[in-house]
Formats: structure tokens, C-alpha cells, sequence
């Protein structure tokens, strides 16, 4: 379908779902007195459980007879299994189970690669998903480290790891490829049967090529022209909690224990894969020790694989079946920004952007057309991009906290590059050229102005108050110019984007007043830790009238029928607050419809709540405790002694949408940040030290302030460890990833970086529930490409390559 | 059938650990870790495994008044040792518990409890620790949400709590 017609399509459903009231445009104006919502001090409400260690987690949980499941993982890179012998490991006491690749119930069965059936995933997910080609247990490795082949349950995980050491497998190696680059030159070696070329996703597709007004025409209108490379090398999401799935058969209903983001999409696909119906598919998600994507991947066997063969194997055993995932094995992918990207920029003298144009060559699967945040948030009328994506000898990319690192990566570098080219500061640069979709300011502010919006400088806002925390008008100097009485030179640098996300996402809750007047959020919910939950009970207190800690939610269990928005694109509360808002509105209103049956003569609307009681406004020493007036109002009760009344529950569906472009979705990005750091480079060992960041996030409206901040600094050590010290290494002899392990894989620890200010602009501006934008993914995505600006400012060279080490650093300066 | 082939034996020891206070008396194998034992023997789950290689200090518990990365220590050499784990902390209603919810010192939480055993090690032997003093004492503990600039604000408000009493 071309563009234009989904385009088309999306808009007539917006429209449908805002015609609902499921979908909104324009400031949402609160209709509360802010109780809870945006102050300090709210008793975080997982902080206990965590604190004390009282918290459980998919790794921690026992059930009775239960069987540890291993899988085996390649040791090469590309091979083949010739010829398998699991005889021994069969015969061992204590294995219950081996299932191996040609065993009839797996053989020639594959994995279903994406939420939609087996089909490449929908457009609108831009590639992100797989095609349904990999078997769930395969015979043919295509990196090294691929679970495949075979797998055991036995007593023990220690009996299973010794069974997989027993099983003797003749392996045919072939030849591999690791760079994106070298695979696309003749004579590489062609990684997939059946094709003659590497090329994934190739621009042609319309999901590789992305092109707005005329390029060559905004080069020839340019002063200048600017050309030049970037690299980005793999990283990973590295979460704390090693990857593990618990099964258990009840009959015929399966009972799944899932450690991942999306545990209705598991439900989708593991009963698609079964066949199984869905209402026979029980799924409890526990604490999670991290994500950041990793736990997301519905198309890799560490995903959807391991959920089929737990069940597999506890439905041969009869019993129930943890497989387990070790840290050296959870290195099963990478970040979906293994890049390469040639880039071309034209520009006026005075740093107005004519045109843009980026040629990214991807390898392994994703494919972000990373044109997109210059199309949200700039006005640059001609830009063009082009992405290829390449088929390496790697694991499969994927999201990483995020999946806009690409734009993220290029958007900075342009910008940079643009006012290094010129000598112009780079704040100026971005407030040149701020806007939306080709449009300038002056688009925006009428657009606010007719949507109710306040019609702030977001940008500017952002700029002014880092530039003042950072101290940047004294500091700010010309490239390679400073150096310190250290020894060391001195390089500060700046970069900006829209604050995301505030436009996508759908869940759905209910909210119950419990029979002793307290309330449940209901509504399943994947906790990878960003704290969404207090937010939601601070909503749902506010908007009820009633106190913080009456309310609390249960997130544990899909069975009940709701499920919030997963934790994802920095849009839980963006989607997420509507939902509970919604749900919380009802409830209020059939609270006060069950209490004016209580008050003689008086109408719900004459009534309002305050803390545990409900009281009659005109005449608020009439009141009655909420426990009173839910007293009979119960789902059951065993007795006859009196009458009860229905329980007051009331559940919300809420859609903010799908990510899109204003055209479509009617959310032009109004939110902006600005982030600030400042760096030494030692010119003699190479070595970056981090001296100071400062990170200004505009998120409209901060429901949880210190949640917020937790979100930026917390994401900028993830950023700073991606920026300089994070990157998966292979050898190029074998093929095989050399530090699959937190020793050499190293990411940030509490003395490695300098200090870093957050500071919250709330304008007022952002789609989500009382004006908020989202946070979780901002700083760690934006961080990455700000190191290279600022080694740049230091030394007055580029490194084209990302991460930025010492040695990288060295050959900058052509001392290696 | 073919006889099944039979494991070597594998060595069992008899241990007594005194665990929170408590006496249990076991029997582990000779490669079972501490934090095995603890983890899935005792049910006492808050050492995580995080690692799995004494890297980041989610398995950290105190023996003996030292912090010990559990999942390096054999529980096999632990006979008659005395161990306080993030239950024992807690049960204890340790100051650190609640400073570290007031400042928001977690994330996912998984490697919480290690932050904390850690800093109740440093507690006891340094009842008030100048703030440097709590970064290098934490150093070795990894947290990939990025929690670091709120631990120090935690441990010393406990140390000043626990002072006051």
C-alpha cells in the first residue's frame, strides 16, 4: 500500500477514535486540584519490596517439582550441525527431557516472527520485526552464541548444563562476514539460503527510503556543503536479571511465569504457536530485573523461543520447567544502531539547514530511517534518507533504549557538524532551525495556540537553563583551543531534540473500591522499573479525591482482562495516565451514584469525596466514611444475613495512538530538551573524562518529579557508558563475540563520571494526561552521539566511530 | 533398555551456617556457591545473581562482619560462619531500608539489596562515613539503571539516622 493511502486510512481511525473520546488533540486541561500529582516526597511504591530484597523476580520463583531447562548455544559463527549425538546426555539420572532439532514436534516449525501472524510485521513498525524463517530449534547457526540444536530439562540446572556438555555434535563451519560493510562488497560470503545478496531491507522498500521536498534543490540553495561519515559499533541492553521463563500444564491451560516487556504479546504468539486458545493461557509477570528492549524481542528464540520450548518440555514431563538464560548467553543481540551512515549537509552562512541527506547502512535487521527527528523537529524543507540493511554473521539487532539512537546519533551530528563547519555556536544553530515538519516557529505557536496549548520557546526554554548550569557563555570556546592546567584539553558541547514520546500506546485498566473503602488499580503491567506505578496511584488518588495511600495496584496478572500499556517508547504515562484517569473518573461517579442512596435526598452531584469520606458539599458535616457506603457494595458474599449491592468497579480503554507524524496523528512535537557536557581528553593515553553533564528534559508536566530525575540521570550513566566504554567485541578470525560478560563489557559504575544536573522544564505542552511528555528513554539515547561534539571541542578532530576510546582518540590526534 | 549411565558421585559436606541469627544445618555439594545455597536452598532470595562472575555485588551478603560477593564464595567454606543477609537487614529495620526508599535509590531493583548489605558493611565499621567514603565503599557494586547519584544521599542520612537513634 503506498504511503499516502495508509496515511490516509491512519487518519480516518483517529478520527473515528477521537470522535469516541479515545483519542484526543489538544491541551488537556486538568479538571482537579493537584493533590498528589507533581509533589516531592510521595512514598515510592515499590521502594520497600525492592529495598529490603522482599521483591520477586521471575529467577527467584520455585515451584514444586519443578526441572531446570539449558539450551545449547553455537560455538561458531556460521555452521552447521552435521551430525548430533545426545545419547549420553539422554542416559544421565536426573535429565527428564532432550528435545533436539529434528525431533517431529520441532522440526520444520518456526518461530512466529511478529505480533501480526506470520507475515513481516506491519509497516508502521518500521521493520522491527522478523520474518517468521528462523526454526525454533535450529540446525543452522547464524552467529555465534545462537541458542539452537538442542535442549534439556533435568533436576537441576547443573544436571542440564552437564547433559549439554555430553552431547556430541559434529559441526560444519562456513564462511562468515561481521561488517555491514564487507558483506555488500563481491565475493562475501551470501548468509541466507535461497538468495543471492545480503541486503535485508533494501531502499526501494518503502520502509528503507524516506525523502521530503528536493534535496538537490536545498544543496544548490546552500553556502556550504558539508560531507562527512559516522560508525556506530554494536552495544547491548546488558539488564540485571539474566533471562529465565517458568511453565507449568495445568490440563490443558498453560500457566506462564515471563520475564519480558510485552507478556500479552507472549500470550498472542505462544498460543498462535501451540495452538492453544488464548483463554486457556494464564501469564503472571513478577518483578523484572531490567529490559531496555532486551526482554522484547518476540522473533528471537531468546524470546518467544524459550516460552515454546519451556512448554514443550513441560508438557513431555509433566512437570513444571524453568529455562534458563546465563549472562554470557543474554549477549543475544545488539542495539538496533550497528550503523553506518554517510552524510550530507547543505547549509546558509548563518546556519540555516537547506537540505539533509543520509545513506545508513544497518546490519541485521533494524532499519530506522533516521530522518525522522529532523522531520518532527525542524524546518528544513529537504531531506532524503536511505537505509540499507546488511545480513552480518551477528546476532539480531533490536531495540535498545531506544530505537531512536539512530536519529538521535544523526540529528546531533549534523547539528554539530553544521555550526564546527561554520564557527557558529551550536545553540544558535538549533534555534535556527527548530520547527516542525518544514515548518517554522511561527507554524507551531499558531498550531498551540488553536489546540489550547501555552505557547512557550520550549527549545529556547531548555537552552537557557542549561547554558546557565553548564556555564556555557564563559566556557564555550573554538575547537582544540583549551587546554587545563591539567595537561588535559578542555571540550564542552551541546545537543537538542523533541522531548518523546507523548503520542502512541494503548491500555487498559479497571479501578475497584474495595469493600473497606481502599482502592486496586487493575490492570496487568511489566515493571522494568521506571516507577510507573506511583504516578498512576497518585492520579487515581487525585482524581477519586482520596489519599495516596488508600490506593495501590495490582500488575502481577494478565487473567484478569486488562493490561497497561507495556513499558515502552517513554509513553507509560502518556498512554498509561488516561487509562487509570479514565477508569478512576468512572469509579468516582458510581461511588457517588451508590453514596446519594445513602444520604437521604441528596444527588451524586451534590457530593464530593475527601480523603475517606464522602460529604455533601453545601453541608460537608454530613458524611459518611467510603467504607460505609461500599459496605455491601461487594463482587460476592457468602451469606444471606443481608442484601448486597454490585461492587463499584469501572475499567477504561485509552489509545494515544500510533507513532507518527503530525499529518496523521494531529500531535505535532511541541516539547523539546537540551543536553550539556563537558569533557577532558587526555592527549597522550586518549582518555575522555566526563567532568560534568547537564540534562534539561521539557516533559510538559511532572507527575513524579524525583521518577523524572531518576529517568535522566539514570539514563545519562547508560549513555556516557555507550558514548565511551560499551561495545560488544568479536574476533574477526573466528567470529566469536569476545567479552560476553560484565567484566569486559563495561558499563558505568557509581565513580566513573563526573557530576550530572537534571533540571524539568513543565511548559504545559506534551499530548499526554495534564500536559506531560514522557521521559524513560530520553537521555540514554541522546547522551551516545553528544561524546563525539565534545571530543571534537576538545581536539578539534572528529572520531568517526562510536564507542569513543582511547585508541580511537589516539589515531584522531595520528598518534596510533 | 540401556542402563542408565550413572553420575559421579558427587561429595556432600554437612554445614552449619548461622544465617540472620538463625541455625541451619545442611548438607551442600562440594561446587554449590554460597549464594546458591542461600538463593534457592534457604529461599532466601534477595542475593541476586546478577553477573555470575563477582562483577557487580548483587550477590553481596556479610560474613562475619566483612561484605562478601556470595555467588564467588563456596558454602562449603562457610561452616560455622556467622552470615546477615538484605533479610536480616531488613527484618532488623535497618534505617538504610527506608532512606533508600526516600531517595529513590532503585530502578528495576534487582540490584538493590546488594547496594544495601554493602552499606550496612560500611555502617558497622564506619558508623559515620564522610560521603567519598560511601562511593568508594559502593564502587564495586553495578547498577544498569543508573541509580549512583542517590546512594550516597541514602547511606548518610542512615548513618545520621542510626546516630540519633
Amino acid at each position: 500500500m503506498a504511503k499516502n493511502e495508509r496515511q490516509g486510512e491512519t487518519q480516518g481511525e483517529y478520527k473515528k477514535l477521537q470522535d469516541e473520546g479515545k483519542y484526543r488533540v489538544g491541551l488537556d486541561i486538568p479538571t482537579i486540584t493537584f493533590n498528589k500529582i507533581g509533589k516531592r516526597g510521595v512514598r515510592r511504591l515499590d521502594g520497600y519490596e525492592k529495598a529490603s530484597g522482599k521483591a520477586i523476580y521471575t529467577r527467584d520463583i520455585k515451584l514444586p517439582g519443578m526441572l531446570y531447562a539449558r539450551i545449547l548455544m553455537s560455538p561458531y559463527a556460521r555452521a552447521k550441525i552435521k551430525r548430533m549425538d545426545t545419547s549420553k546426555a539422554e542416559i544421565l539420572p536426573g535429565v527428564r527431557a532432550v528435545i533436539r532439532y529434528d525431533d517431529p514436534e520441532v522440526k520444520d516449525r518456526m518461530l512466529n516472527g511478529s505480533y501480526f501472524g506470520p507475515e513481516w510485521v506491519c509497516p508502521e513498525l518500521a521493520g522491527w520485526g522478523l520474518k517468521p524463517i528462523h526454526p525454533v530449534l535450529a540446525e543452522e547457526a547464524w552467529y555465534e552464541g545462537q541458542p539452537l540444536g538442542v535442549v534439556v530439562a533435568a533436576d537441576s540446572e547443573e544436571i542440564a548444563n552437564e547433559a549439554l556438555r555430553l552431547i556430541e555434535v559434529e559441526w560444519e563451519e562456513l564462511p562468515f562476514v561481521l561488517d555491514q560493510e564487507e558483506a555488500l562488497k563481491p565475493g562475501a560470503p551470501i548468509l541466507r539460503p535461497g538468495t543471492d545478496t545480503n541486503i535485508i531491507v533494501h531502499p526501494a522498500d518503502k520502509r528503507g527510503f524516506i525523502e521530503k521536498g528536493d534535496v538537490e534543490k536545498g544543496f544548490r540553495e546552500a553556502d556550504k556543503i558539508i560531507e562527512f561519515r559516522a560508525k556506530r559499533n554494536a552495544h547491548l541492553w546488558a539488564g540485571a536479571e539474566p533471562p529465565s521463563v517458568l511453565v507449568r500444564w495445568r490440563g490443558e491451560n498453560l500457566e506462564m511465569w515471563v520475564h519480558e516487556q510485552h507478556p500479552y504479546h507472549a500470550k498472542m504468539l505462544i498460543s498462535e504457536w501451540l495452538n492453544l486458545p488464548m483463554n486457556k493461557i494464564t501469564v503472571h509477570t513478577v518483578y523484572q530485573g531490567g529490559s531496555y528492549g532486551g526482554r522484547g524481542n518476540p522473533a528471537n528464540n531468546s524470546e518467544n523461543g524459550m516460552n515454546i520450548l519451556a512448554a514443550l518440555l513441560a508438557r513431555r514431563t509433566g512437570r513444571p520447567v524453568k529455562f534458563l538464560y546465563s549472562r554470557n548467553e543474554y549477549f543475544y543481540g545488539e542495539s538496533g544502531d550497528m550503523e553506518v551512515t554517510y552524510f550530507k549537509v547543505g547549509t546558509k552562512n548563518d546556519g540555516t539547514i537547506t537540505a539533509v541527506q543520509l545513506k545508513n547502512i544497518f546490519a541485521v535487521y533494524m532499519c530506522t530511517p533516521s530522518i525522522d527527528h529532523f522531520i518532527d523537529n525542524t524546518r528544513i524543507p529537504n531531506l532524503k534518507c536511505e537505509g540499507l540493511t546488511v545480513d552480518v554473521s551477528k546476532a539480531p539487532a533490536w531495540w535498545c533504549r531506544c530505537e531512536q539512537l539512530p536519529n538521535c546519533l544523526c540529528l546531533t551530528l549534523v547539528f554539530d557538524h553544521v555550526a564546527a563547519e561554520l564557527g557558529l555556536d551550536p545553540t544558535e544553530v538549533a534555534l535556527k532551525n527548530d520547527g516542525c515538519e518544514g515548518h517554522d516557529m511561527a507554524y507551531l505557536s499558531k498550531y498551540k495556540r488553536e489546540h489550547g496549548f501555552p505557547d512557550r520557546d520550549s527549545l529556547k526554554e531548555c537552552i537557557e537553563a542549561g547554558k546557565k548550569a553548564i556555564g556555557w557563555d564563559g566556557k564555550w570556546h573554538k575547537p582544540g583551543t583549551k587546554r587545563l592546567p591539567n595537561g588535559r584539553m578542555h571540550g564542552i558541547a551541546f545537543t537538542w531534540n523533541h522531548n518523546w514520546d507523548d503520542v502512541r500506546g494503548t491500555g487498559s485498566a479497571a479501578v475497584m473500591i474495595e469493600n473497606d473503602g481502599t482502592v486496586s488499580i487493575i490492570g496487568q503491567h511489566a515493571d522494568i522499573g521506571v516507577n510507573p506505578w506511583t504516578a498512576y496511584c497518585q492520579i487515581v488518588a487525585d482524581e477519586l479525591g482520596m489519599r495516596y495511600e488508600d490506593i495501590n495496584i495490582k500488575p502481577f496478572n494478565l487473567d484478569h482482562g486488562f493490561a497497561l500499556m507495556s513499558p515502552d517508547g517513554s509513553c507509560n504515562l502518556p498512554s498509561n495516565g488516561y487509562v487509570v484517569r479514565e477508569a478512576a473518573r468512572k469509579a468516582r461517579a458510581m461511588l457517588l451514584e451508590l453514596a446519594s442512596q445513602k444520604f437521604a435526598g441528596v444527588k451524586a452531584e451534590e457530593l464530593d469525596i475527601k480523603g475517606d469520606k464522602i460529604y455533601v458539599k453545601a453541608a460537608p458535616e454530613k458524611a459518611k466514611t467510603i467504607k460505609e457506603v461500599v459496605a455491601k457494595a461487594m463482587p460476592m458474599f457468602n451469606s444471606c444475613v443481608y442484601w448486597t449491592e454490585p461492587p463499584v468497579l469501572a475499567w477504561a480503554w485509552y489509545t494515544q495512538g500510533l507513532w507518527g507524524e503530525a499529518v496523521t496523528t494531529g500531535r505535532p512535537r511541541l516539547c523539546r530538551q537540551a543536553h550539556f557536557i563537558e569533557v577532558e581528553v587526555d592527549t597522550e593515553t586518549g582518555e575522555v573524562v566526563v567532568t560534568k553533564v547537564v540534562n534539561v528534559n521539557d516533559v510538559g508536566k511532572a507527575v513524579s518529579p524525583e521518577t523524572v530525575e531518576g529517568q535522566m540521570y539514570g539514563g545519562t550513566y547508560m549513555g556516557l557508558g555507550r558514548a565511551l566504554t560499551e561495545e560488544m567485541v568479536w574476533d574477526e578470525q573466528t567470529g566469536v563475540l569476545l567479552n560476553r560478560n560484565l567484566l569486559n563489557y563495561k558499563y558505568a559504575s557509581m565513580l566513573d563520571y563526573g557530576p550530572i544536573e537534571t533540571i524539568i522544564k513543565e511548559t504545559g505542552m506534551g499530548h499526554g494526561p495534564y500536559g506531560s511528555s514522557g521521559i524513560g528513554e530520553a537521555t540514554p539515547t541522546m547522551i551516545p552521539a553528544l561524546l563525539g561534539p565534545a571530543v571534537y571541542n576538545a581536539i578539534g578532530k572528529w572520531i568517526e566511530e562510536y564507542p569513543i576510546t582511547p585508541d580511537r582518540v589516539l589515531k584522531a590526534l595520528g598518534k596510533a | 533398555m540401556q542402563e542408565k549411565e550413572k553420575r559421579a558421585p558427587v561429595s556432600e559436606s554437612r554445614v552449619r551456617l548461622v544465617v540472620n541469627g538463625e541455625t541451619y544445618e545442611l548438607g551442600v555439594q562440594a561446587n554449590w556457591s554460597l549464594q546458591y545455597v542461600l538463593h534457592d536452598e534457604l529461599g532466601l532470595t534477595g542475593a541476586k545473581e546478577f553477573c555470575e562472575r563477582g562483577v557487580c555485588g548483587a550477590c553481596a551478603v556479610i560474613m562475619d562482619g566483612r561484605p562478601i560477593l556470595s555467588c564467588m564464595t563456596l558454602a562449603i567454606e562457610c561452616d560455622r560462619k556467622n552470615i546477615e543477609t538484605i533479610e536480616g537487614i531488613a527484618k532488623a529495620n535497618h534505617p538504610l531500608i527506608e532512606a533508600y526508599v526516600k531517595y529513590h535509590c532503585m530502578q528495576c531493583g534487582y540490584c538493590t539489596p546488594g547496594f544495601v548489605v554493602t552499606a550496612k558493611a560500611l555502617l558497622d565499621k564506619t558508623p559515620t562515613p564522610t560521603e567519598e567514603e560511601v562511593k568508594e565503599a559502593l564502587a564495586g557494586n553495578l547498577c544498569r539503571c543508573g541509580t549512583y547519584p542517590q546512594h550516597a544521599k541514602a547511606v548518610l542520612e542512615a548513618a545520621k539516622n542510626l546516630k540519633e537513634g
